[in-house]
């Protein structure tokens, strides 16, 4: 036990770890373990069911925003800055507003065409930021 | 200090600071974001400035974001940002009794000496403390860390544990990369050993946990947009008139101070320093009953209370490194990215950028009172700006700044993602995020002082008792912040099953 925690330079790196984890794993029972116990009561008394998101919550925008997201980098490492993000912050206002009706389409091009330009020639141009 | 005045009153500057200020309030008055995110995005802008136009423009942002969510929590009762919560229990009744301006520009008069009470309080304690702190050897800051995180869960309302918990998962998270003694990666899975050479970097982890994450909990909401009765905004009962403040000044001043108290505890928002004032102002009214119906007294606090937070929260910043709040520790990933180390030296080794910080956050107070105050009902359009073409811009703004805080890594953007659905679970999961970033950020610095400690003492671990009186001052801390925490637990215990 007191070989596990014991200071020595060539495991130094996993001393501080050892210590941290070793309370995250104690602290964790602690309060797993009661509520566990709770839930268990409740649930013979046949109490509610746990709910994970909110009622009636949007699948389409919660989902279609995480797998957008995880398309957008990607695009970003495959055809560059600017063709990605005018593409996705397109895809993202159509997502967002739910509609495909002209008028917010167009918004939404105004915007996808303008912010990404602006930030590329502000940001990439003018102050050097590397970009992706 | 003609120079640094002079340094800081350039058009440049001025220009700056309006914009800070400005679009700070947009996102403090649009709900669903916050002060936070508004420094978090316009990070990447930072690069092109030095440190103190940096810094005036992420005070700005700063003092802006806390103070526009007064808007619609008086307008349409939701509150902007979290610590505008308690502005909506009078804020909202005196615009449906007719009073919106007034209650506006009763709750920016409010802002602006909150804001001004917790400069003083800046000016005056942060060099004394920061004196201090030089003087603390390893083992003092070790326990000055370990207090900053028991505060948090003390004050992580009946979740005293989990804030722990969430603390220590911080530390863990931190401690992931090469240990600098020894030169050994640790707590890396093997596929990811060069992205994670040197860990996570503070940015992508920042923005992701507290920009991205509400964009998907906004998202699964559905990104509804809020209904506003427009006939409500344009009535005008009573004008406001700076009358309104007689008999308030004990409020201002104890609303103020429990703000700016509650801002240099590591951790604690803004939300819960307004609720404390409210509170306290509510058990020393002589109307105690008007309070949620609409009583000035109320707005008062609320509003001088959360600006109260802006200096106190940059207290422990400045004198010990230690972030007072989320949006504070979003301020130490722009000194990083200057090269500048925050600590106890910071003061008297950089005097002018110190008064340069004291200068531009009067000057952001002034101009956030000037930007709301005259133009009110112009300002208050903002709450018609639709998150959803907002949100895609911000996503925009953050990729930017994820890839360019180390100049140029994919693998950044990626951990931005990552830490994005990491925030939005700890929402889901009702786990506090705030204790997970504060320990994330001070969690290497936690290791090292530790290790350095022990080092000393060769080993012996009742140095950390016995190096003298400011470390048992320290203890008594700690001891007094976990005794609050179980009697509150204790005390919403028994409540709760009365």
């Amino acid at each position: 036990m007191a070989e596990f925690y014991a200071y020595k330079y060539s495991t130094s790196h996993l001393f501080f770890p050892k210590i941290i984890i070793t309370l995250l794993v104690v602290l964790g029972l602690v309060i797993a373990v009661p509520k566990l116990l709770a839930a268990l009561k409740e649930r013979k008394n046949g109490g509610k069911k746990y709910r994970f998101f909110v009622e009636g919550y949007d699948k389409l925008k919660l989902f279609g925003t995480v797998i957008l997201m995880i398309l957008y980098v990607l695009a970003l490492d495959l055809v560059g800055f600017l063709p990605a993000s005018i593409l996705f912050v397109l895809l993202f206002n159509v997502l967002f507003c739910g509609t495909l009706e002209k008028n917010s389409l167009l918004v939404s091009a105004v915007i996808a065409v303008v912010f990404p330009v602006a930030v590329w020639l502000i940001f990439g141009k003018l102050f050097n930021v590397t970009l992706p | 200090m003609m120079d640094i005045l002079a340094s800081i009153f350039t058009l440049q500057n001025l220009l700056i600071a309006v914009l800070g200020v400005t679009m700070g309030i947009v996102f403090g008055a649009i709900p669903g974001m916050t002060a936070t995110m508004a420094v978090a995005v316009f990070l990447p802008l930072t690069y092109a400035y030095d440190l103190q136009t940096s810094l005036i423009l992420l005070l700005g942002l700063y003092v802006g974001g806390i103070s526009g969510g007064l808007i619609p929590a008086v307008l349409i009762n939701i509150p902007g940002t979290p610590s505008s919560i308690t502005t909506c229990f009078d804020g909202y009744p005196m615009t449906l009794k007719g009073e919106g301006e007034r209650a506006l520009k009763i709750g920016i008069t409010a802002s602006l000496l909150g804001g001004m009470f917790s400069l003083v309080c800046l000016w005056l304690f942060t060099p004394p403390l920061a004196k201090l702190a030089i003087q603390f050897s390893a083992v003092e800051k070790f326990l000055v860390i370990l207090f900053a995180l028991t505060i948090i869960a003390a004050l992580s309302k009946g979740q005293m544990l989990m804030g722990i918990w969430m603390g220590l998962a911080g530390v863990l998270v931190a401690l992931m990369g090469t240990f600098d003694d020894n030169n050994k990666l640790r707590l890396v899975p093997h596929l990811f050993r060069k992205e994670l050479i040197y860990g996570f970097s503070l940015l992508p982890v920042l923005i992701g946990l507290f920009a991205l994450g509400q964009m998907l909990e906004e998202a699964e909401k559905g990104m509804k947009k809020e209904h506003i009765d427009k006939g409500l905004l344009a009535k005008n009962a009573r004008k406001f008139s700076f009358a309104d403040f007689k008999g308030q000044i004990v409020n201002v001043l104890r609303s103020s101070a429990l703000g700016t108290f509650m801002g240099i505890l590591p951790g604690v928002g803004g939300s819960a320093a307004s609720l404390m004032a409210y509170t306290q102002t509510k058990n020393f009214s002589k109307h105690p009953d008007e309070l949620g119906k609409g009583a000035t007294e109320g707005l008062i606090a609320s509003e001088s209370a959360n600006n109260g937070l802006t200096g106190g929260a940059l207290i422990p910043l400045l004198s010990m490194g230690i972030p007072g709040d989320s949006t504070t520790a979003v301020l130490v990933g722009a000194f990083a990215l200057q090269g500048m180390q925050i600590g106890p030296l910071f003061i008297s080794n950089n005097q002018d950028l110190w008064y340069s910080v004291l200068i531009g956050l009067a000057l952001c107070n002034v101009i956030m009172f000037a930007v709301m105050f005259f133009p009110i009902k112009l300002i208050s359009r903002i709450i018609y700006i639709p998150k959803q073409r907002m949100y895609p811009i911000i996503l925009l703004m953050c990729v930017v700044g994820a890839y360019a805080a180390n100049y140029g890594v994919m693998f950044d953007v990626w951990s931005l993602i990552v830490f994005a659905i990491v925030g939005y679970l700890f929402v889901k999961l009702k786990l506090p995020a705030t204790p997970f970033l504060i320990g994330f950020i001070l969690g290497g610095d936690l290791e090292r002082y530790f290790v350095d400690a022990l080092k000393g003492s060769g080993g012996d671990l009742t140095v950390f008792f016995t190096r003298g009186p400011i470390c048992w001052v320290l203890w008594l801390f700690i001891l007094a912040s976990v005794a609050y925490a179980v009697v509150q637990e204790r005390k919403d215990k028994l409540k709760k099953a009365a």
